[in-house]
């Protein structure tokens, strides 16, 4: 009897100590990504950058995101919710403020507030002060801000410089699967630049990781996690990667 | 509790004087007659039914209408309007005490509020059938019961002319009046055993017991136990909606500047508030919040509540409804991102309102009431505050649907609204778009422009063919881009059998230079962009 009160006052005492800070701790990504970030997960507190919008920014939510953390999307309409649940965040934990409108920097704060991460694309390039304060919001409340766009100061950065498409040609196939060239950076000793291929998204809609043969256009690799296209379809990697930073076709 | 009670028998009515006449020689399994009874007045009990009771029905007919038959030996009035007319409930109690004895029937009348605590007043019901005689005396019954109350002048008179026909039990102290009854009274067979177990052994203990937690512990049978236990009318409220006086409201006399002593107020309110429907046993879905200012100007937003909210909560909503919303132009950066500003409300606030959205009946607590995920407080808070500054609908959560095209594979349900039955995914939906799903989903379709080499807009065969391959898109207007691969077209035709709204397309994948990759449709001779799969 009094082992297991004092176990459990050790269980209790250990819970406390974990929710009591919530700065600590650093949440799960998906295997694929865990050679890109500093910390081999999103840091609590920390602002993570993830280029443009893309499946690049629920990919890097997915796990957290299934391990039970909730996350809140500002400021994209055109989240495709089908593509982050097939990538592997769960939709029942989701809260999405389409449009946070010109007081976007408190809608962020407040959801920072309540939910682990939050997925913000900016409405606009905010200034110094703002950033800060938004990125105190995300300390103070342990909460992970996640940015799809440009934001100074980010603890690490993300981008895709090259994609391919495979399974599709001229008239014939479908899109089946992407191969895509994800690098990253950040500050201090994360600051050497590191790439890594990505199934960005596999031909079941989630990530995995395809590094072979980076850099060639990939007929022959079946990625880390078996099979990722049927390849009796044939066509595949006809597009040659192109580079990303500046789309021409971008969203209004 | 119990001037609650007597508030809301007095404004919603619901609890009629109810007048019982009881006539005990019909009563199945009378273990003993109440001494009350004088002997010359008892008759043996004959097989007495409903065809004898026909008569006494007739003779209290004669003195007043609408006579309902609760049982043979047992049938009820409405009080007041016969009352009225007798000159007031005693003189009516012994009119009808006289016309039945005259006839030599022995009867009790009781009048209350409601019907079971008439039947009560007037001896009518009995848990004999399942106490013994010793554990009736045990459990107080003739202490407690008509008899014991009898002798308190304070509440209750005696019937008639000194007769001991009855009790009467004056307007709104029919809860008091039923305090001392133990719950066996109530007949209902799950919560005999189970109220006593719990140690509550009278119906005022029962009645203690906050509405809605007894509609959850002990379901909608108990929760009419419960409404019949406070001396209310067990039969369910009609849905309309509410008297004003539910409506909980508040002048300020100066105008109140700052929002702090508007919030203070708003907690009283909600109290206030809670305590009218939870005395009804009613449960709003919605509240909605009304502020008026000194200028005319009105605040009002209808907040979630499904009798959920504290009266703190509630309050909390009050301060972000007046924080989150600001006069005229925004306020700058630093006013908003304090939550402790005082609100520059113009002229200040003259009149808060709270006032209940779709009053329901109180069926308890529903939990998981957001779906298989249970909302943590901190995000419901963050989820709510944000919706206080951008509006209910701003903040939503998704619930993968079937469809053919992406946009209708999310249904956005606002953020505190139960989530309405979705279109099974797990459908076929011919003509929906296997794994992958596009990443960037369109809110409405985006106008595009595909071309070939010639420069001339693509178009699609009656038997589905293309016109030319595509070579160039556009996207809104924007310069066109070279197409590397492009798959199609896949003909869609959607809801052929409801002219307004069927669809016909052509569907294409287009990769374009940039590595781009997009679901484009073409519908009556226009090119659409549903998704991109970026």
């Amino acid at each position: 009897m009094g082992a297991g009160v004092s176990q459990l006052t050790r269980e209790v005492a250990l819970v406390r100590a974990r929710a009591a800070v919530p700065g600590e701790g650093v949440l799960p990504v998906l295997p694929a990504l865990r050679d890109l970030l500093p910390d081999g997960g999103l840091r609590r507190g920390s602002v993570v950058a993830a280029g443009g919008w893309g499946l690049l920014c629920p990919a890097l939510v997915a796990a957290a995101s299934a391990d039970g953390a909730w996350c809140a999307v500002a400021g994209l309409p055109q989240f495709g919710v089908r593509a982050a649940a097939d990538a592997g965040v769960d939709p029942d934990r989701l809260l999405l403020v389409a449009a946070p409108g010109p007081g976007w920097a408190q809608v962020v704060a407040s959801l920072l507030d309540g939910c682990e991460i939050v997925l913000l694309r900016p409405p606009e390039r905010p200034a110094a002060g703002l950033r800060r304060r938004i990125e105190a919001a995300a300390r103070r409340h342990g909460g992970i801000l996640v940015v799809a766009g440009d934001w100074d100061g980010a603890a690490a950065r993300l981008r895709v410089t090259r994609r391919e498409w495979a399974g599709i040609g001229s008239g014939h196939g479908r899109l089946r699967a992407r191969r895509a060239q994800v690098v990253a950076d950040g500050r201090g000793a994360w600051s050497r630049p590191r790439s890594r291929w990505l199934w960005l998204p596999g031909p079941d809609g989630s990530v995995t990781t395809a590094d072979t043969g980076a850099g060639e256009t990939g007929g022959d690799e079946t990625g880390g996690a078996g099979g990722p296209w049927d390849r009796r379809t044939g066509a595949v990697g006809e597009v040659g990667g192109a580079s990303d930073t500046g789309a021409a076709v971008g969203w209004p | 509790m119990s001037t609650a009670d007597g508030a809301a028998w007095r404004v919603d009515g619901a609890a009629r004087r109810v007048l019982v006449v009881h006539c005990p020689d019909w009563a199945p399994g009378v273990t003993s007659p109440d001494p009350a009874v004088p002997p010359s007045r008892r008759r043996p009990p004959p097989p007495l039914g409903a065809a004898e009771f026909a008569q006494v029905v007739g003779l209290v007919e004669e003195l007043c209408p609408q006579v309902e038959v609760v049982r043979p030996g047992i049938c009820a009035i409405a009080a007041r309007g016969p009352a009225r007319y007798f000159g007031g409930e005693a003189a009516l109690a012994g009119k009808i005490g006289e016309a039945l004895g005259r006839r030599g029937i022995a009867c009790w009348t009781g009048i209350a509020d409601g019907l079971f605590a008439a039947l009560l007043a007037a001896g009518a019901v009995r848990s004999g059938a399942r106490l013994s005689g010793a554990a009736l005396a045990a459990a107080g019954w003739s202490a407690a019961g008509p008899g014991g109350l009898r002798s308190d002048p304070g509440r209750t008179g005696l019937a008639g002319s000194g007769r001991p026909a009855g009790t009467i039990v004056p307007p709104g102290q029919t809860a008091a009046f039923l305090a001392a009854f133990p719950v066996s009274v109530l007949e209902v067979p799950e919560l005999d055993h189970l109220l006593p177990r719990l140690g509550l052994t009278t119906l005022g203990e029962f009645a203690a017991l906050p509405a809605a937690e007894a509609a959850s512990r002990f379901g909608a049978q108990g929760a009419l136990a419960h409404r019949a236990a406070r001396g209310l009318d067990p039969r369910p409220l009609d849905l309309r909606p509410p008297a004003a006086d539910l409506t909980a409201e508040r002048e300020f006399d100066p105008p109140a500047g700052q929002s702090e002593p508007v919030v203070f107020a708003a907690k009283a309110l909600a109290d206030q508030l809670h305590a009218a429907l939870a005395a009804r046993g009613l449960a709003c879905v919605r509240i909605a919040v009304q502020a008026i200012c000194a200028d005319g100007q009105e605040i009002t937003r209808l907040w979630r509540h499904d009798g959920l909210l504290s009266a703190l909560a509630v309050a909390q909503r009050v301060r972000w409804q007046l924080d989150g919303w600001r006069p005229g132009q925004a306020a700058p950066e630093e006013e908003r991102a304090d939550p402790d500003r005082a609100a520059a409300l113009t002229g200040g606030v003259t009149l808060l309102r709270l006032i209940p959205d779709q009053v329901v009946r109180d069926h308890g607590r529903q939990l998981g009431l957001w779906g298989e995920a249970v909302v943590s407080d901190r995000v419901a808070r963050a989820a709510v505050r944000v919706q206080a500054m951008l509006g209910h609908d701003a903040v939503t959560r998704p619930v993968l649907s079937g469809g053919r095209s992406p946009a209708d594979q999310a249904l956005l349900v606002p953020f505190g609204d139960a989530q309405p039955p979705p279109r099974p995914p797990d459908r076929p939906w011919p003509g929906q778009f296997p794994a992958p799903a596009p990443a960037v989903t369109c809110p409405a379709p985006l106008p595009a422009a595909v071309t070939d080499e010639g420069g001339r807009l693509v178009g699609v065969s009656a038997r589905a063919e293309v016109s030319a391959p595509p070579a160039r898109l556009s996207v809104a207007g924007g310069p066109p881009v070279a197409i590397t691969s492009w798959a199609g077209p896949w003909p869609v035709t959607e809801r052929w059998w409801d002219p307004s709204l069927a669809r016909r397309r052509a569907r294409f994948q287009l990769v374009t230079e940039d590595g781009g990759a997009w679901l484009a449709v073409l519908q009556d001779g226009q090119w659409l962009i549903e998704a991109g799969y970026d």
